[in-house]
């Protein structure tokens, strides 16, 4: 179901139609958990924004322009979400704990999801270790697709710091990359 | 392999492996309840909040004026009345039709009916005498056609008052 699509069924779920909401949360809630998922690393958490999210879509459906895509604005909200998220995080929880939690987080995740799965994810396990300014720059521009520019708009930051975060990121990731699974292509 | 298409491959192998818990539902179906509610529940709380101060602010003058004449309501007082001839006793007897008016007409007719008498009466007042005698030529051009324009008005309401009076058993 595309954007267009997507818009009167929304309108009809903020003023209360049931099977509109079931619709609505049918066709976005795997591409806003994904997004979080790539974001945030605790279950618990990545839940509770999951369903700030759906709130907040519903408060702030008048502010929707219609002339955007609406998986923008969708995005920009997930995005703003997470960021109030780690921003409370920050506060709650001393930096030293919030490192030695992080950790766990990563292995947590990582054996749950991914190893399950029986796949080498060399590189998104770096990409987790990237720090959240970094990465949320190469989910959006890899996972999402948006160019750099859009993503300047969606994190309200100037798009000469989106290319410098792009940049650093990918650099990280290359410097990495080539330290644990790149020797493969080396040798 | 570049490092671009690397990254959106594993990624999207990534989000493949990733899936939203079913019980993640029912949390957001029942926040969604409650924005509904809260959406609902709002706009009647502010209407009836509006109408409960809209209710005491006229609760308030009327109770005022409860307890004096109807009739002050248009005259003033019985001062006023006097000054043009009448008796204290005529304006008992004004009170007691304007009060058999307030119990036969709706609130609202009742409202009108006295903004109405009161403007006619202001301008019989004008053109009445000392002495009690009227003389229309005392008024302007435009104030007989008020004078006409109340008088059609007044006479649906006035028939209402004295019908039902006289339908009374």
């Amino acid at each position: 179901m595309n954007d267009k699509e997507l818009l009167p069924w929304l309108e009809k779920a903020t003023l209360g139609d049931e099977s509109a909401f079931q619709l609505v949360y049918q066709a976005t809630h795997q591409d806003v958990y994904r997004t979080v998922a790539f974001l945030v690393y605790n279950k618990q958490d990545i839940e509770d924004i999951v369903n700030e999210v759906y709130m907040r879509m519903w408060r702030s459906f008048h502010n929707y322009d219609p002339n955007r895509s609406f998986r923008f604005w969708l995005h920009g909200i997930t995005v703003r979400q997470v960021q109030d998220w780690k921003r409370k995080a920050w506060r709650r929880i001393r930096l030293f704990e919030r490192n030695r939690q992080m950790t766990c987080e990563q292995f947590d995740w990582t054996d749950k999801a991914v190893l399950q799965s029986e796949m080498q994810l060399e590189l998104l396990s770096l990409v987790r270790q990237l720090s959240y300014k970094l990465s949320v720059v190469v989910i959006l521009r890899y996972f999402h697709d948006y160019a750099l520019e859009e993503i300047a708009d969606m994190l309200q930051i100037p798009v000469g710091t989106v290319k410098s975060r792009h940049h650093l990121a990918l650099k990280e990731l290359r410097k990495r990359f080539g330290m644990t699974g790149g020797d493969a292509y080396v040798h | 392999m570049s490092i671009d298409k690397e990254l959106r491959e594993e990624l999207r192998q990534a989000a493949d492996s990733m899936h939203c818990p079913p019980d993640l539902y029912e949390r957001v179906h029942q926040s969604y309840q409650h924005f509904v509610k809260e959406k609902r529940g709002r706009s009647p709380m502010k209407k009836r909040l509006l109408a409960g101060i809209a209710a005491v602010a006229i609760l308030i003058p009327s109770a005022v004026y409860a307890s004096s004449y109807l009739a002050d309501g248009i005259f003033g007082s019985s001062a006023a009345i006097e000054k043009i001839g009448g008796s204290k006793e005529e304006y008992q007897e004004i009170e007691g039709f304007l009060k058999t008016a307030k119990a036969k007409l709706t609130e609202d007719e009742f409202k009108e009916y006295m903004e109405l008498t009161k403007q006619l009466m202001q301008l019989k007042m004008k053109i009445t005498d000392k002495n009690g005698i009227r003389d229309e030529g005392k008024l302007t051009k435009e104030e007989q056609q008020q004078w006409e324009q109340l008088a059609t008005k007044l006479a649906p309401l006035f028939e209402k008052i004295t019908a039902t009076e006289t339908a009374k058993p």
